[in-house]
This record gives C-alpha cells, sequence and structure tokens, in this order.
C-alpha cells in the first residue's frame, strides 16, 4: 500500500505555548486511524494542519510525497477534506445548498455548478445517508443528522483523505455505532480516515491504528492493542489507575491475556 | 415580476406628489407625444425624475451593501448603518460638503469621493476591532459599529460650526436626516454608474459569500481565499453605501429590511438573492420616499426620519427572533 500522507516533526505554537511537538506519522492510503489524547493537546490543530487550514511552525507534511506548502489551496480541498466538529449557519440553508459548498473547489468563479458538480452532490448525500434531508434546513436537524450532513459535505469535495474531529461526540450509542458503520463503509470505498475520538472505547475495536498526543511528548503510533494499554493511557490523560472504569477495565482484560 | 413591480413604483411615484400627474398623462407623453403642459414637463423632469430615480439608486445600494455585509459577517441583523460603515461615509461626505463644496470634476464630488473613503476607513477600524486571534466575534463587531457609526455620524454636526456663510449648513443638515434631494443629473449619472460597476463586480462574489457562511475556516478549507475575499467584499460594500450615502443622506435601516424580505422570498442563496435585492431595494425606497413627500404635503417629511419610525422596531423584531432562533 502506498503512502498517503507524510507528517513529519511536527511543531505548532499556540500564543507562546506549544501545542504539537515532535508528531511524526504516516497514513497508508485506505487506512481508518484514530486520533486520542487529552483536551488541548493538539488533537484539533494536527487536524487543521494537514487539512492545509494552519502552517506549522516548523515541520513537515507531505501529501501524496508533495509538500504541502507547494500546492494550490483549491487542489489540497480536493484531495483532503476535514468535517469540524462545529457548523452553526446564520441562515436558513436547505442541507443539499449546504452540501453544494463541497464543491467550491472544483468551481471557479464564474462558472456555476455543472453536470459532474450535481452528480457528486448527489452521490455524497446518498454515501452519508442524507438524500431524504436534502430540502431541510439544516439549522432544524438533530445533532446525529447534521454529523452525517457534514460528513455529506466533505464527501462532495471528493477527497481521498477524510479527516473528522471528534464526529461522535454528542451522539446518542445508536447513532454512535451508526457513525462508525458509515466510517467503514467508507474506508471500504477506498477512502482514508484519520478521526479524532474521545471515547476510547468505540477506538478499540473500530480503528486500525491509534496515534496518541501526550502533553509535551512526542507522537506516538501503533494498533489499538499496542496503545490502549493501561500503563500508557494512565500518563497520558494523567488519569488514576482504578478511578476510571474504561482504565479499570482495560487492566483487567491485560491481566486475563497475560494469563 | 419585480420588474414590472419596478416599472409600476416609478409611474406612480412620478405621478404622486403634490401636484398630481395622472400615470394616463405620463403614458401619453411618453408613447404617443402628446404634450403636457409646460409645468408639468418642469414638475416631471426637473423635478420628480431624478428625484424618484435617485430614490431606486439609493434604495439598491443599501440593499445591496446590506446583503453583502450581512453574508460576510454572517449575521442578519448587519447593515450599513448598524455596523458603521454609513457612519464613515457620512463623514466624509459631511467633510466634502463643508469644506470642498466647490470642488468636483466629471460629476465625481468631493462629497461623494470622502463618502467612499470614510466608509471603506471605518470598515477597517471596526473589522480590526472586532478581530481576535483570527476570529471575528459578532456581538463586538455590532456593538464596535454602533458606537463608532455614532461617535462619526454625530461629529458631523461639528461641521456646522465651521460654516461661516451657513450656506451649507442647510444643506448639511437636511442631508443628516436623509432627504433624497433633487440631484443635477451628472450626479446622479455617476452614482448609478459606480453602482452597476460595483453590482457587476459583486456578481462573482455572492458563490463565495455562500460559501463564507459555513465560516471563515470551512471556506479556506474549501480553497477559498478568505483575506483576498473579505476585503473585496468589504470595498464593495462600502462603494455602493458610499453612492446611497452621497444621493441620500442619512437612511437608516433600508440596508436590514430589505434583504431579509427577500431571504423570505427565495431563500438564503446570494446568487439568487442579489438581482432580487437590487430590485427590491429601488421599489422599496421609491415608496418609502413618495410616502414621506405626499403624506404631510406639501410639507416634506425627510425619508430618513420615515426609515427610523418603520426600520426601528422591525430592527427590535429581528434581534428578538435572533435571540430564539440561534446564538450570537
Amino acid at each position: 500500500m502506498s503512502c498517503l500522507l507524510r507528517v513529519d516533526d511536527l511543531h505548532f505554537d499556540y500564543q507562546g505555548h506549544s501545542v504539537l511537538r515532535h508528531a511524526t506519522f504516516e497514513l497508508e492510503e485506505g487506512s481508518c486511524s484514530a486520533l486520542i489524547g487529552t483536551n488541548g493537546v493538539g488533537k484539533t490543530t494536527l487536524l487543521r494542519i494537514v487539512a492545509g487550514v494552519l502552517r506549522p511552525a516548523t515541520g513537515q507534511v507531505r501529501l501524496r510525497e508533495r509538500a504541502m506548502e507547494t500546492i494550490a489551496l483549491k487542489e489540497i480541498a480536493r484531495t483532503v477534506a476535514l468535517v469540524p466538529q462545529h457548523l452553526e449557519l446564520p441562515f436558513a440553508f436547505t442541507v443539499e445548498q449546504v452540501v453544494e459548498q463541497g464543491r467550491t473547489p472544483y468551481i471557479g468563479m464564474l462558472r456555476g455548478p455543472g453536470r459532474s458538480d450535481r452528480m457528486a452532490v448527489d452521490r455524497a448525500l446518498d454515501l452519508a445517508d442524507v438524500s431524504s434531508l436534502r430540502h431541510r434546513v439544516f439549522n432544524e436537524l438533530s445533532g446525529g443528522e447534521r454529523q452525517r450532513v457534514k460528513i455529506a459535505l466533505g464527501l462532495a469535495q471528493q477527497p481521498r483523505l477524510l479527516l473528522l474531529d471528534e464526529p461522535t461526540q454528542n451522539l446518542d450509542i445508536g447513532r454512535q455505532v451508526e457513525l462508525i458503520d458509515l466510517l467503514h463503509f467508507l474506508r471500504d470505498e477506498g477512502i482514508t480516515i484519520l478521526a479524532s475520538m474521545h471515547d476510547l472505547h468505540l477506538v478499540d475495536k473500530n480503528f486500525s491504528t491509534v496515534l496518541l498526543l501526550s502533553p509535551g511528548q512526542p507522537l506516538i503510533g501503533g494498533s489499538p492493542e499496542q496503545i490502549l494499554k493501561p500503563s500508557i493511557l494512565e500518563h497520558a490523560f494523567q488519569c488514576p489507575p482504578d478511578r476510571h472504569p474504561l482504565l479499570i477495565e482495560r487492566a483487567e482484560l491485560y491481566r486475563k491475556e497475560a494469563r | 415580476m419585480l420588474i414590472a413591480g419596478l416599472g409600476f413604483v416609478t409611474l406612480l411615484s412620478l405621478g404622486t406628489g403634490a401636484v398630481h400627474i395622472s400615470p394616463r398623462a405620463i403614458f401619453a407623453a411618453m408613447f404617443w407625444h402628446r404634450p403636457l403642459s409646460e409645468t408639468e414637463r418642469l414638475i416631471l423632469f426637473h423635478l420628480r425624475l431624478p428625484r424618484v430615480l435617485a430614490s431606486g439608486v439609493v434604495g439598491s445600494a443599501l440593499a445591496l451593501s446590506g446583503l453583502l455585509f450581512q453574508g460576510l459577517f454572517r449575521n442578519p441583523i448587519a447593515d450599513p448603518y448598524v455596523i458603521g460603515s454609513s457612519g464613515g461615509a457620512t463623514l466624509g461626505a459631511s467633510l466634502g460638503i463643508t469644506f470642498f463644496s466647490q470642488w468636483s470634476s466629471f460629476g465625481f464630488s468631493a462629497t461623494a469621493l470622502l463618502a467612499f473613503v470614510g466608509s471603506a476607513a471605518t470598515m477597517a477600524l471596526v473589522y480590526s476591532l472586532a478581530r481576535s486571534a483570527g476570529k471575528t466575534n459578532v456581538v463586538t463587531l455590532l456593538l464596535a459599529g454602533f458606537a463608532i457609526s455614532t461617535i462619526f455620524t454625530n461629529s458631523s454636526y461639528f461641521f456646522e460650526l465651521f460654516d461661516r456663510t451657513g450656506a451649507g449648513n442647510r444643506v448639511l443638515a437636511s442631508w443628516l436626516h436623509g432627504v433624497i434631494g433633487i440631484p443635477a443629473w451628472p450626479e446622479l449619472a455617476v452614482g448609478a454608474a459606480l453602482l452597476g460597476l460595483a453590482t457587476v463586480a459583486a456578481i462573482p462574489l455572492m458563490r463565495t459569500l455562500n460559501t463564507l457562511v459555513l465560516g471563515d475556516e470551512y471556506a479556506q478549507q474549501l480553497g477559498i481565499n478568505v483575506e483576498f475575499a473579505r476585503v473585496a467584499i468589504i470595498l464593495i460594500g462600502s462603494l455602493m453605501t458610499a453612492v446611497a450615502v452621497s444621493l441620500g443622506g442619512v437612511i437608516f435601516f433600508a440596508g436590514l429590511i430589505v434583504p431579509h424580505v427577500a431571504r423570505l422570498m427565495m431563500g438564503p442563496d446570494h446568487v439568487r438573492l442579489l438581482p432580487v435585492t437590487a430590485l427590491a431595494g429601488a421599489i422599496f425606497l421609491m415608496l418609502a420616499d413618495t410616502l414621506a413627500r405626499t403624506v404631510f404635503a406639501p410639507s416634506e417629511l425627510p425619508v430618513g426620519v420615515l426609515m427610523a419610525f418603520v426600520g426601528g422596531p422591525f430592527f427590535l423584531y429581528m434581534l428578538r427572533k435572533m435571540k430564539r432562533s440561534y446564538t450570537v
């Protein structure tokens, strides 16, 4: 498999203090990875850098072996899509109008959307399973529906890499499972996935790779079994091992396996 | 439909006033060369037509700049008055009226030029005040705009002190109340041409405005050069504001109401909103100005005063509605 994204020794400073240090990792084409770490450790920042919205202080991001800063904004937007945590609209845009914005990197200033653009929007609505909502007003949708519409917007960009910032946040467990299924479906369609995740229960079985950011530490990556060890999580999340059910549960799991 | 409406309202406005001229007589004069009386001709072509056209241009310009600013600042209660651009234009134009009233060439008066400079500079100031850490705080933006707008509009009154002869005083005073006077033809032509130019320049930015509504970061992520788009929209909106202010003085809230009504009719897509807002703005202010000069005929109410009475309550209604449906 070929390497889609290569991030090399990334640093980023935000208002004087460093958020990211020594972030180095690669994403294989067609992989499905989770990005975990405490609040404020730089998960969102890392996703924004990879999407080309922020520039790292030092270090390099290479997209298909090309340095990010040499690629035009529009071309990045045709390869990478970022689904952010929040989308608030001041006006009553319909779902279809929102998803159409995903075609922005393909449409010139004067030329309107063409046949291929309309087809891409239809397919994006289909893939994210929101075709039935197409004429609804975005602001009137539920949290789970909005999440899917945001993903459809990203898919309308026809990206190779889909970045998601805490896609399961504020979703009930049923909608969480639906969302994970959608991510797996998209991966099977050939889209590489990188999602920042808070709920570590969901990370364990559903992602092939886990990237862990700890405050002041270099990023480490590996399989869920390698990274989701109580000894590692305890330090990364600065959480006493006997206080959170997840750590207790995982400690038991590893003890059983050792036996 | 709107174009027909515009035609109808133009005829209506032309006919109505202290002296009534029936639409039939106007039609007859237009298509069958049936001559009007000398008085009627004078009233129609030298007094009423320039004024009706001017109110159309002013209405269009205010409504369009309102549309641009509302989209750019992602806020349905932004309008050239609220966010300060008309305050800056007012200050610039007052300077022009008081000190450089003699200077003009090719229909570009110092008043109009200074109005544009004032409008664009104020927008830059308000915008930089509202921006911190790469984000625009909407509440700060509106408050800063309102404060600066008030300061600038009212500092215009100081210029009355500098005017020794008192000749400019009456011009300035009526102008600060928002009276659409009877413009000279070259002045009107330049205003209309600038508005046309600004509107044409705005056309390719309408799709960008749709994307900017998602937020700056989203737009950037979708490959839009956000800084460039923002500067372009502010310049175009300021030009429109300057056209409106230099022809009509201080007129509140027209830029707020018209885009809102257009959005109710057409939905929020800016590509479709542009022509509708332009036409609706012209119709709206023509009607308002006709009303202003007929209600107390033969005395006239400044249209700016009328708009404050209609627009103020509407603004409050919008504020309440926003509180309910969206968090600012």
